[in-house]
């Protein structure tokens, strides 16, 4: 069992029980074979969970985020994981795993549950049972609580520096208060300012998440779904949710399972179990049981899979979150999903101004301490720094970035679940996508055919542009007839206006196919069947593996009734004698058998589900028009028919996915099929669609051309690879590490939920990042685990909604692309909109050092560094946005998540080291030319600071003689604050100009984004509304200026503008070169 | 189930492990800090080489080289642009306006500081104002030794202003007993405080033009001096009067009797102040007679005339003055 696994790691020791693939989990088999690659389970770990309890060790255990890499190095910025599940909830789990009401007797059974057959569970017991378990319903995830939630928006990030800067100021202020008589209320008001910064920017992402997580609740309101129960001999129909342990409840097609049953009465039923395994075809179910495992067994049918077919009675076994569908749920929401791609790159750049303002802030109050000053101004200088460094509008510029990003997607018809989830796919390297409904229709479709003793591809697309075949031909005539006759599937009423394709059918998947198929080769197949009115028919059952019916001719000349006859190809073959070929019969012989074999091995090698076609012309004489024929005892010939052809379907790919999977190969993105369906059907569908590309073999096909044994051929030979689960799970993480890593082109075929979770830590591990996509139960663990889940909307289950992060409303592969190209933008124009938002750090935070270490007056004060940040700085960030790319971003691989991040050195040396000096000579220049024009030249203003700042003197001697007055001083002073704020403006239009490229030119890349021509606009318009607005000297302290003061700063904006150009010039120009190792962000 | 095995993978799994050996142990916290700052296997010091460091530290050099030279070039330009003499905004269109304030001397040691305190019997507490007020009224001392500003200085009068180019003098020794022999009144207990008009260039006064139409808010005193000094001679009114008072009710009878010398204001041919070479501002001692000890007083006084406004708090048209003699 799991021992060995748990005594190292047991990371892949996963739920033996709770495997839910398809038929090879008859046994518990255990995965002991696997070596751990993560030796950090404790040996505390192993006394508390000491026992070989395989799903608790796995849900504890390494499925978590344990916050390391493959090599054991601790992740950055990744908080350590906390939460725990209880042992207690888990045991629960694991014990209902162990169900038995599959094997009891339906007798023991009844008593077990004191209900009855036939008149089920009294009202009283009904009711007592509900009080004990609750109602039928899955837990929906727990919730983090809204207060918990905005508090996270009111203390997260830089929230906590701008706190502690607004409690020092209230410190500062009331320290002030009590010494002073007359104390300055500038501490208070900055105080109160930056608490409401803090709160207004807190109080807006909690919006706009609130937001985000309300497009979701649509989701959540389903419509209720009933159930016909029997209490008391009654038959009532109830809400599914009060559906009870013992219940008898009635299930026909088109239902939902309300619960987990155990049949005891059937007709013909059958249930598509595809949202919980991946298996495509619906599988019959009916009272004998066949096997130990409960998934295997015919007679359980699972909570929320659907009737396809037929009717049955049975006894709700299991309830709510006890059911299957519940324990995966529960599975999946037990995985920790850590941090997304960006929230990572978001809080490695908070860390690092964070550890940039506490830096200069502590410097510079220990050096405000060494030359001297008060405490409490080291103090207030300490919140100045930090009001400089700390970008206060840029968490909500991004936030709004992502918001634009995830509104342009879902117009596209991606919905971004969580707001940060919009860039993942833009960093993601490996898509794990399930087969079933995602890559394919979930639609049976007829694909093949063989009459005439040749293979005809028959029309498989959505839009009809495929192959036409000849439909005068006496073979395909009498192969359609077959088709259309021996059909049970019928169009559901009121779709008239509906594609044939897309229409609705009741009945078998391969029935609805060919009737399909029918429909659209001959036209209006219900007039045709009416025409040839059915007389008898023998339904199709597993131990005949054909179904038959008789008819009556609308010949006229030819009265004969029309024995019709489909069936397993090599069952039906027995029966023939003839065979049809070019319009006449012919005899069955060994040659036209070898033919006919050949055809069924081509098909079934392309994985598609082949169905052979028999008719006969019943002699008129023996069976006239009125002929009794009895189906229970044949009276008529089942032997000697002549065969007619074969047809072959396929749930056919989407017809955009090859081309949405050859995208993603251009853009470096590895594409693994996972899937819970059979290897062959896997591999035909992954070679249409272009994740196994053409000309790249399997180990397999590679031993079948060399003709020697699979396990003589060099795996590194091949670059595509066909996993099977129960292969997968015999392989140790190493190997599977290196299947995931030499193998270009993957494809997992009979995989249970447990094992996609295993390929997805696989390529995590390996340092990719992940997205998944599914649409069925079975797929939401992986969803969950991986960086970015992506759902079916609509042929998705709700529990793989709620457990993505993505959800394509369209049901299309295609929108991934979308969703990468998008991602990738916003990835670029948040590396932009940073850049430019830092730069202005360096002209907001120099002024405090000169005026802490040159003692000038202060040239930009608190107030104007917050007008700054949060008024004229963020629409222009938030424009960059809409800008368009530089160059094909989907030709390129994807991002390096550990080299390339999204503040990187290279973008702090340039916002900082370079356009930033620029801008903060820029301010500089402004103010001494302020200071000089009205009386103090440069050189008086060094060390004049102790004066300048006194109350008690009235009478500061300028470089012209002239006496100011403290007022007059002050007024000059915030003059120059203005000053500097408008320069800051001016030199920002340059840089927001050079921020649009990376690489291009701006003669390149134009000045088309509009948003940013009126972001220029509007920081203009707002600098010049705060100066000039009259009152705003008693507000703000901003002053009005002359006009020549905005006019100093213009050198230095055109300089900043030309050595841009010029850079990137030299970038172009060597690629690869020093430069662009130093200066390319 | 048989392990699908794969027996050449002998390579790949080597490969595999090479892998896995590449990457080194995770390192402590410690050893991480001391590799960064020196990483022998590279010669990587802080994350780069010699030449990787010369490389970059040129390449900032030469950018702050030229943003330097790009600031020199502007602001030696700018700097041309300015007249040495004259400031580029005067009066209304300069931030220093047309209202003048008030200084006072001496000023107290301490920066942020306004009040004067010191011991009257205590030679050593009092020498401080002494000496700072000496120093300061160093430059009005007429000598006719020196050179420069002193050629300049003319004895002007209302009825003759300074030629231009002059400027009037300033003579302290009217101010008597508030002069240095007598160590300014203050081993006296009866400490001079020396006040002077804020100097804003090409500033004039708008003179009150009769003794009838003076401000409600002037004090009585005030009011009473300006009609005996402009009966007695109308160029009188050509004067920024003087005003000082105790601020509070108490302060008021605490400061005690005031005289104001030479003037009780500044005479209006000083005015206006263009930055002449060796220009003096005009003065005028205020002398308090009888200040009561042991207390502080908050003064507060006011300059008088058509176009400077008033107010307290913002130190507009007035100075605010403590002191404290024991």
């Amino acid at each position: 069992m799991c021992s060995g696994a748990v005594l190292h790691g047991g990371a892949r020791c996963l739920a033996s029980i709770l495997s839910l693939s398809g038929s090879h989990t008859t046994s518990s088999v255990q995965l002991s074979a696997i070596e751990p690659v993560i030796p950090n389970r404790t040996v505390e770990q192993l006394v508390k969970h000491g026992r070989t309890d395989s799903y608790r060790v796995a849900t504890i255990g390494p499925i978590k985020d344990d916050n390391r890499t493959a090599d054991g190095q601790y992740k950055t910025r990744r908080k350590p994981p906390v939460k725990k599940r209880k042992p207690g909830d888990l045991d629960d789990l694991k014990q209902e795993l162990d169900i038995d009401y599959h094997k009891v007797t339906p007798e023991e059974l009844y008593q077990r549950f004191q209900t009855h057959p036939e008149n089920g569970l009294s009202h009283a017991k009904a009711k007592e049972n509900l009080e004990r378990d609750g109602p039928n319903a899955l837990t929906p995830p727990k919730q983090t609580p809204e207060w918990v939630k905005f508090c996270k928006n009111l203390f997260g990030g830089f929230a906590l520096l701008l706190w502690i800067g607004a409690i020092l100021c209230f410190i500062a202020y009331g320290i002030q208060a009590s010494t002073v008589e007359e104390p300055s209320d500038d501490n208070l008001y900055l105080g109160i300012v930056l608490a409401a910064v803090v709160i207004v920017t807190g109080i807006f992402s909690y919006y706009q998440e609130s937001k985000s997580s309300k497009i979701m609740e649509s989701f959540k309101n389903m419509v209720p779904q009933f159930a016909t129960v029997v209490r008391e001999g009654e038959k009532l129909t109830l809400r599914a949710e009060d559906l009870v342990l013992g219940d008898i409840v009635e299930v026909k097609f088109g239902d939902r399972i309300p619960a987990d049953i155990r049949i005891i009465e059937s007709r013909g039923f059958k249930v598509d179990n595809s949202s919980l395994t991946g298996e495509s075809e619906p599988q019959s179910r009916g009272p004998e049981f066949t096997n130990e495992n409960p998934l295997e067994t015919k007679n359980l049918a699972f909570f929320s899979t659907n009737a396809v077919e037929g009717t049955a009675k049975g006894v709700v076994i299991c309830c709510g979150d006890n059911t299957v569908m519940g324990r995966i749920a529960g599975l999946a929401s037990g995985l920790d999903t850590g941090e997304t791609p960006i929230a990572k790159e978001i809080h490695h750049f908070i860390h690092l101004i964070t550890g940039v303002a506490v830096f200069l802030g502590v410097t510079f109050f220990l050096i405000a301490f060494i030359l001297g000053y008060h405490w409490l101004d080291a103090v207030i200088f300490l919140i100045g720094i930090i009001v400089a460094n700390v970008p206060e509008g840029l968490l909500a510029t991004v936030t709004v970035c992502l918001t634009l990003t995830a509104k342009r997607m879902a117009s596209k018809n991606c919905l971004v679940k969580n707001l940060e989830a919009v860039e993942t796919l833009g960093s993601t390297s490996t898509i794990c996508s399930d087969k079933t409904g995602t890559l394919t229709q979930n639609r049976m479709t007829v694909a093949h055919m063989w009459f005439d003793n040749q293979i005809i591809e028959a029309d498989t697309t959505e839009d009809q542009s495929g192959v036409q075949y000849d439909r005068t031909s006496p073979g395909f005539k009498a192969l359609a007839k077959i088709a259309t006759l021996c059909n049970r599937a019928e169009f559901k009423g009121g779709q008239d206006g509906v594609p044939i394709l897309k229409k609705e059918v009741a009945g078998d998947a391969s029935e609805a196919a060919l009737l399909k198929c029918m429909e659209l080769a001959l036209g209006d197949v219900m007039s045709i069947r009416k025409r040839n009115k059915k007389v008898c028919e023998i339904p199709f059952n597993s131990t005949n593996k054909y179904q038959v019916s008789i008819h009556e001719s609308d010949d006229p000349s030819d009265p004969r009734h029309l024995l019709v006859m489909k069936g397993a190809p090599e069952r039906i073959l027995e029966r023939c004698s003839t065979i049809f070929i070019g319009g006449k019969e012919k005899i069955l012989d060994e040659e036209m058998k070898e033919a006919f074999n050949n055809a069924y091995l081509e098909l079934g090698g392309l994985g598609e589900r082949v169905l052979g076609f028999c008719d006969l012309q019943l002699p008129s004489d023996k069976y006239p028009i009125g002929y009794k024929f009895n189906t229970d005892d044949p009276n008529f010939p089942l032997e000697n028919l002549r065969f007619v052809g074969l047809m072959s379907m396929i749930d056919p790919p989407r017809a955009a996915v090859p081309d949405a999977v050859a995208k993603c190969r251009s853009a470096g993105i590895k594409v693994i099929m996972v899937t819970g369906d059979h290897p062959i059907t896997a591999k035909a569908i992954a070679k249409s669609v272009g994740i196994i590309s053409e000309g790249n073999e399997t180990v397999e096909d590679i031993a079948a051309r060399l003709n020697i044994p699979v396990s003589e051929v060099n795996p590194r030979e091949a670059k595509a690879a066909v996993v099977h689960g129960t292969e997968l799970r015999e392989l140790n993480s190493d190997q599977l590490d290196e299947i995931l890593k030499f193998h270009t082109e993957i494809v997992f075929a009979r995989t249970s939920p447990q094992q996609k979770l295993i390929i997805v830590e696989g390529c995590q591990r390996l340092g990719a990042i992940v997205a998944v996509t599914g649409d069925g139960v079975n797929d939401s663990p992986a969803l969950k685990k991986a960086d970015i889940g992506v759902a079916m909307g609509i042929a998705g289950s709700d529990v793989s909604k709620q457990a993505a992060d993505m959800i394509l409303l369209d049901d299309n592969f295609a929108s991934i692309v979308t969703g990468v190209e998008e991602g990738r933008l916003i990835f670029d124009n948040l590396k932009k909109s940073i850049a430019y938002t830092l730069t202005s750090n360096i002209p907001e935070i120099s002024p405090f050092l000169a005026f802490i270490l040159c003692d000038i007056p202060l040239p930009l004060g608190t107030v104007t560094i917050l007008c700054i940040d949060l008024g004229t700085d963020m629409v222009p960030a938030i424009s960059l946005a809409y800008e368009a790319p530089e160059s094909d971003i989907m030709k390129r691989q994807p991002r390096d998540p550990y080299r390339d991040n999204l503040v990187n050195r290279r973008l702090i040396s340039m916002a900082y080291g370079q356009i930033g000096m620029i801008q903060a000579a820029a301010g500089f220049f402004v103010y001494f030319v302020i200071m000089a024009e009205n009386g103090f030249l440069p050189t008086k203003l060094f060390g004049i600071r102790k004066q300048w700042d006194s109350k008690a003197i009235n009478d500061l001697t300028d470089s012209y003689g002239q006496e100011w007055t403290y007022r007059d001083r002050k007024a000059l002073e915030y003059t120059c604050h203005t000053a500097f704020f408008v320069s800051i403006v001016v030199v920002q239009w340059a840089d927001l100009i050079i921020c649009k490229t990376r690489r291009n030119s701006i003669v390149h890349q134009g000045m088309r984004n509009w948003a940013l021509n009126f972001g220029l606009i509007f920081e203009t318009a707002l600098a010049a509304f705060l100066s000039y607005t009259p009152g705003m000297d008693k507000g703000l302290r901003m002053y009005p200026l002359k006009f020549v003061w905005w006019l100093p700063a213009i050198p230095f904006m055109l300089s900043i503008f030309i050595y841009d150009e010029i850079r990137r010039f030299y970038l172009r120009r060597n690629p690869g070169g020093w430069l662009e190792q130093e200066t390319y962000y | 189930m048989t392990v699908k095995k794969r027996p050449s993978d002998l390579t790949s799994l080597e490969r595999f492990n090479l892998y896995y050996r590449e990457k080194e142990p995770p390192l402590t916290g410690g050893q991480k800090v001391k590799r960064f700052i020196w990483n022998p296997k590279t010669r990587q010091f802080c994350g780069r080489t010699g030449a990787s460091w010369s490389k970059i530290m040129l390449f900032y050099f030469t950018f702050y080289a030229a943003l330097a030279i790009l600031v020199a070039i502007c602001m030696w330009t700018f700097l041309q642009l300015l007249d040495a003499r004259e400031p580029k905004w005067q009066l209304e269109s300069s931030i220093i306006g047309t209202n003048p304030g008030l200084g006072f001397r001496p000023m107290p040691p301490e920066v942020a500081s306004s009040v004067i305190w010191y011991k009257g019997n205590d030679p050593g507490s009092y020498q401080f104002w002494i000496s700072e007020l000496s120093s300061f009224l160093q430059k009005y001392k007429r000598d006719a030794n020196k050179s420069g500003a002193g050629q300049n200085i003319h004895n002007c009068d209302f009825k003759l202003p300074p030629p231009a180019g002059k400027v009037c003098d300033v003579d302290v020794s009217l101010c008597s007993p508030c002069v240095e022999d007598n160590g300014f009144a203050y081993q006296k207990s009866t400490p001079c405080i020396f006040l002077k008009l804020n100097k804003i260039y090409g500033w004039k006064p708008e003179f009150y033009n009769s003794s009838d139409n003076l401000p409600s808010a002037m004090p009585d005193d005030l009011k009473e001096h300006i009609k005996n000094m402009t009966a007695y001679n109308k160029n009188y009114l050509n004067m920024v009067w003087v005003s000082c008072q105790g601020e509070n009710p108490a302060d008021r009878e605490n400061i005690g009797p005031i005289q104001y010398l030479p003037h009780r204001g500044f005479p209006g041919y000083y005015f206006p102040y263009t930055n002449q070479e060796g220009y003096l501002s005009p003065l005028v001692a205020v002398h308090l007679q009888r200040p009561k000890t042991g207390m502080l007083i908050n003064i507060e006084c006011r300059a008088w005339a058509n176009n400077i406004k008033y107010d307290r708090v913002e130190g507009m048209g007035s100075v605010h003055i403590e002191i404290m003699v024991e």
